[in-house]
């Protein structure tokens, strides 16, 4: 697939700068687009979410929470921001210099450089192969004192910084994603308890992610290097989606990270115990095999995560959603509305 | 501690290392001569002991690679020295540093090791045979604290590869830099957890056991 395959305009004036609970409403007071199996749109609020399911459907959410990743740091260049993005180690991380939040690299810095944080220390060792703007940087103290000293949550031009608690879900329990899983902020306890009054069940993995990909920048979709995440699929997650799928049920991944976490654990049959570092890269040409939908926000144009998208439906029918989703002003990013899209039914599967 | 054969490559690569801050020590040797061996452990006790020890060199056999049915035993016997018998031999002199210091063994191996590719089977072969003995070593050392793992690096653009592929242009192979990650990744594991795992430093996983 070529780059331009997943190209559309950039619908700046419908970004979310700010979470519903920020004006006065409810988490959950964001609209649903379901995107079905046969193509069509249909358009909700976010709590109808548990009439849209049946019995015997489960969710599977993302655990992990938001670390306060980005730091302030000091170079050669002046100021700058130092985004963490995977971490190796508590003195070892993948990370991002950018001139400044809504400003991205790369910057013209190179191996050894210094960077400054505080009372600690940043080596810059070697930027990753591949992708020129992310570095392994080799800290002098933990980065976990440094975060808890400097940091604050990473965000980009389009929305101002808010609390910690605003990148946290209902579901955050293990701190290491450098970027809010958010797909399932609108889920509150009172659409956590509607959905398991319906007798829709949740459970939950770990990854920890990086910070969003760029866009694509190889002219090849699938050439696209992607970085490592950590992530954990336990035992009893795996047995409960097998289960769900013995009976008939269907498995939505709550967030994209899901579905990264889940197909890495795919064998083909199964969803297998599986822990680790994934690089995984879902596109047209691998396919998703694990999920049967897919619950996630609207995502920007000629990135990964329209990739996967488009590995689950078809670049078509995506843009045909995003149109629609253009056309009733649905609101992007992280603090604006949700998409359900249902994978496209495969004869003989 | 680094060894090669080859006296300026080595060198070069100890002056790299020290430009990023390490301290190194280069000695100069053939793998399979048992004083040689003797020496590099000599050298590492002094400075402090092993922790971690890579088994890289190799020797890819006759080239161009023969089928197996018209290779020469002396060579392949030669091949199985560097690439299966004296790692083993390593390992063994070793243990008294490794024990000390519940130190890490990795052994690189090839997935030539694994599939069975026509004219790979001397190489091949002797890459299997180190899958087999890293993982029966992981099972015996376990309760002496040493882990050991393999990996398989993958295609990269190198002497070896390009010695493999004498008349093919390698350019679109990546530099060994693509694996830098990997061993960063690997290093900052437990190993008793990694311990008897083979990984592909290329590859989209990166397991340890859940």
């Amino acid at each position: 697939m070529r780059r331009e395959e997943l190209s559309f305009e950039r619908p700046t004036h419908l970004f979310a700068s700010q979470p519903p609970e920020m004006r006065g409403q409810s988490r959950d007071d964001v609209r649903l687009m379901v995107t079905w199996p046969e193509g069509d749109n249909t358009h909700h609020t976010f709590t109808e979410l548990p009439t849209l399911l049946k019995p015997g459907d489960l969710l599977v959410v993302n655990e992990s929470a938001t670390l306060p990743a980005s730091l302030p740091a000091t170079s050669r260049l002046g100021s700058i921001r130092l985004n963490l993005s995977t971490r190796f180690s508590d003195d070892l991380w993948i990370a991002e210099p950018r001139w400044s939040p809504s400003r991205p690299g790369p910057l013209p810095l190179d191996e050894g450089d210094m960077l400054q944080i505080g009372d600690g220390a940043g080596k810059l060792l070697k930027s990753y192969p591949g992708i020129p703007r992310l570095w392994l940087t080799q800290f002098s103290a933990a980065t976990s004192i440094l975060m808890g000293k400097y940091g604050e949550p990473i965000h980009y031009s389009y929305a101002p910084v808010y609390p910690l608690e605003v990148y946290q879900t209902l579901f955050s329990r293990l701190p290491g994603s450098a970027e809010m899983p958010s797909a399932a902020r609108p889920i509150t306890p009172r659409v956590h308890n509607m959905l398991l009054a319906h007798g829709i069940g949740i459970t939950g993995v770990i990854l920890h992610t990086g910070v969003s990909s760029l866009e694509i920048e190889d002219e090849t979709v699938e050439h696209q290097v992607l970085y490592p995440e950590p992530f954990h699929v336990s035992a009893a997650t795996a047995n409960a989606i097998n289960a769900a799928h013995a009976r008939g049920g269907r498995v939505v991944a709550v967030g994209t990270t899901v579905v990264r976490a889940l197909e890495t654990a795919w064998t083909g049959k199964v969803i297998r115990a599986c822990a680790g570092d994934t690089s995984l890269y879902l596109h047209p040409g691998t396919g998703v095999h694990a999920v049967d939908g897919l619950l996630t926000g609207l995502h920007d144009p000629v990135t990964s995560h329209l990739a996967m998208l488009s590995a689950l439906i078809g670049i078509g029918r995506v843009k045909e959603a995003y149109q629609e989703a253009i056309r009733h002003r649905y609101l992007w990013h992280e603090f604006g509305d949700s998409h359900l899209i249902w994978k496209q039914r495969v004869e003989n599967n | 501690m680094i060894t090669s054969r080859t006296e300026e490559e080595l060198h070069d690569a100890a002056a790299s290392l020290r430009a990023m801050g390490a301290k190194v020590s280069a000695i100069t040797g053939d793998i399979n001569d048992p004083n040689h061996r003797t020496r590099l452990l000599q050298e590492t006790n002094l400075m402090g002991g092993v922790s971690l020890l890579v088994n890289n060199a190799s020797d890819l056999g006759e080239t161009p690679r023969p089928e197996l049915a018209r290779a020469s035993i002396d060579r392949f016997r030669q091949t199985l020295e560097t690439n299966l018998v004296s790692p083993l031999a390593l390992i063994q002199q070793a243990l008294p540093q490794l024990q000390q210091s519940h130190g890490l063994v990795i052994n690189i191996t090839s997935d030539a090791g694994e599939a069975g590719y026509e004219r790979w089977g001397i190489y091949g072969s002797s890459k299997a045979g180190l899958e087999l003995v890293s993982k029966t070593l992981a099972a015996e050392l376990k309760p002496l604290g040493i882990s050991v793992v393999t990996v398989d690096p993958g295609d990269m653009r190198t002497q070896m590869h390009q010695e493999a592929f004498p008349d093919e242009d390698i350019s679109d192979r990546p530099l060994p830099e693509v694996t830098l990650p990997f061993w960063a990744w690997l290093i900052h594991q437990d190993p008793p957890t990694l311990s008897g795992m083979r990984y592909q430093a290329q590859g989209t996983l990166w397991e340890i056991p859940a």
